[in-house]
């Protein structure tokens, strides 16, 4: 099926709109954010050009951007998004509105840090921290993965059994402005794997008689919410499905979690987006010397993927997980807590010890990975089994 | 424009309906905005002097409830199955057409 393979060099933002264009969305409404900014800028290129037949909405906001998004899912369209931190935190509010009235819209997350201190770099706690606003989340490690992702998201959202908005990030600058090698897909294969238009079950138009977001008190909410928790343990099988059919339609596999080394390993790395190449790398310095360490890479964060995070992680020692989000106060890091979740009492389990570290887009070198892979051995030989540290700071 | 609630509707009200038997996202399958007669808790009316209207349509524009309509002679009407009271109408006016008057139950 996919026959002679085109290859381009592009950065992580214009794969993402590269991708937006062949699935040609009906509406697209995104206020700008660096380092999401590409991703509107070439979009609208494309509107301008006539290349897509997508209404594009410049806003005010990224409050109205979402706004807008939902309001126009409604009526049936299919909508993608963009933004990035500030932006992401002030959509907050309609993040739930666009999950509770059941709108698969499309968002397209260049994460990066929060203010204050302002930065405008990568870091991944802005789309952690939606992890409860019944959004489907997946995470990028490269501007391939991110291409693939933006076409997915559509596939998973619009499903019947989930009919949830969907999320993806890709880091800001380490894989947004990053120029890479990203083998496209030609309109035909697109076309193929997401259906013309979206299936809608209710409309918000002129000719039904129909009451969208009405008020609902102590009665029906929490049967409303419960709807949405059902659509969310759906939307793992439609992912594992939709990520097979790609994989075929790709020729590149694509799956839930990836497992690096994994098989014979002792020693696991854990981790998400753009740190998954770099745990990668470690796991090959440390294997040279010998080292039983393999590492496992997370794709879909919401919902979280429980079982496979047992599955994957069964016989190893210890775990180390490298996360690049800030959480204060916490027992952990964020993805470290979802991972001790889902491994509490089980047997045969690792221990888990998770590394705050990377953030506003500081580097976690590859040297600096291999000493946090030594001290997170030391734990687990002295019998300590959770730690969380802050790595690569200065004290 | 007021239509019979659906047999469902009737039905999911009466029996409690769950999670499993509810339309998804609480979207109701009945009525518009203009379905729903919610000028009965209003605390005042707007009485429109039909003589002093000049037709601006300031009212019309203003009131946040679509309730102020217009009659064939371009004048200002208050529909009171939306009039909630609030008073912009009045306080837009620059004819003095408009007086809020309390509503006793």
């Amino acid at each position: 099926m996919s026959g002679v393979r085109q290859v381009v060099g592009m950065t992580g933002d214009e794969a993402v709109a590269h991708a937006a264009k062949l699935v040609n969305p009906d509406v697209v409404a995104a206020y700008p954010i660096t380092p999401q900014t590409i991703i509107a800028e070439r979009y609208s290129d494309f509107v301008n050009n006539g290349e897509v037949d997508t209404s594009f909405i410049s806003v005010e906001s990224e409050h109205s951007a979402m706004s807008a998004c939902v309001g126009a899912s409604l009526t049936g369209a299919r909508v993608f998004t963009a933004t990035a931190s500030a932006g992401l935190a002030l959509m907050y509010e309609i993040l739930y509105v666009a999950s509770g009235m059941r709108c698969p819209i499309v968002l397209a997350v260049a994460n990066r840090a929060f203010s204050a201190p302002i930065n405008i770099h990568g870091e991944c706690t802005d789309q952690l921290v939606c992890r409860d606003a019944s959004w489907v989340s997946l995470f990028g490690e490269s501007a391939q993965e991110a291409y693939d992702e933006t076409i997915l998201s559509f596939k998973i959202a619009e499903h019947p059994d989930v009919m949830l908005p969907a999320m993806f990030g890709i880091e800001g600058f380490i894989v947004t402005h990053a120029l890479e090698r990203v083998e496209t897909l030609s309109k035909q294969q697109v076309d193929d794997f997401i259906p013309a238009s979206r299936i809608v079950r209710d409309r918000f138009c002129p000719d039904e008689n129909k009451t969208f977001g009405s008020l609902v008190l102590q009665d029906y909410y929490m049967e409303i919410k419960r709807q949405q928790e059902e659509a969310m343990q759906n939307a793992y099988k439609v992912t594992e499905d939709a990520m097979q059919e790609f994989s075929e339609l790709s020729g590149r596999k694509m799956e839930i979690t990836e497992k690096y080394q994994l098989e014979d390993a002792d020693y696991a790395f854990v981790s998400y987006g753009a740190t998954a190449g770099n745990a990668k790398a470690v796991v090959d310095r440390l294997r040279a010397k010998g080292e039983k360490v393999g590492a496992l890479k997370i794709r879909l964060f919401r919902p979280f993927p429980s079982m496979d995070m047992f599955q994957a992680l069964s016989g190893i020692k210890a775990a180390t997980i490298l996360d690049r989000s800030a959480t204060f106060g916490s027992p952990g890091t964020i993805v470290q807590t979802d991972i001790a979740s889902a491994l509490y009492g089980k047997e045969n389990v690792p221990s888990l010890h998770g590394y705050i570290n990377g953030l506003g887009g500081r580097v976690l070198t590859l040297p600096e990975i291999e000493e946090v892979y030594e001290m997170s051995k030391e734990y687990n030989n002295i019998g300590i089994n959770s730690t969380t540290d802050w790595v690569g700071y200065r004290k | 424009m007021t239509k019979e609630a659906p047999d469902e509707f009737s039905r999911w009200t009466k029996e409690k309906w769950g999670s499993s038997q509810l339309p998804m996202g609480g979207t109701v399958p009945y009525h518009t905005a203009y379905g729903y007669k919610t000028g009965d808790w209003s605390a005042f009316k707007a009485i429109i002097d039909k003589e002093k209207c000049i037709s601006c349509m300031n009212c019309y524009y203003y009131c946040p409830d679509s309730a102020i309509i217009m009659d064939d002679d371009l004048k200002a009407e208050c529909d009171m199955a939306f009039c909630k009271g609030c008073g912009i109408c009045s306080k837009h006016c620059p004819a003095d057409a408009i007086e809020m008057r309390r509503v006793t139950r």
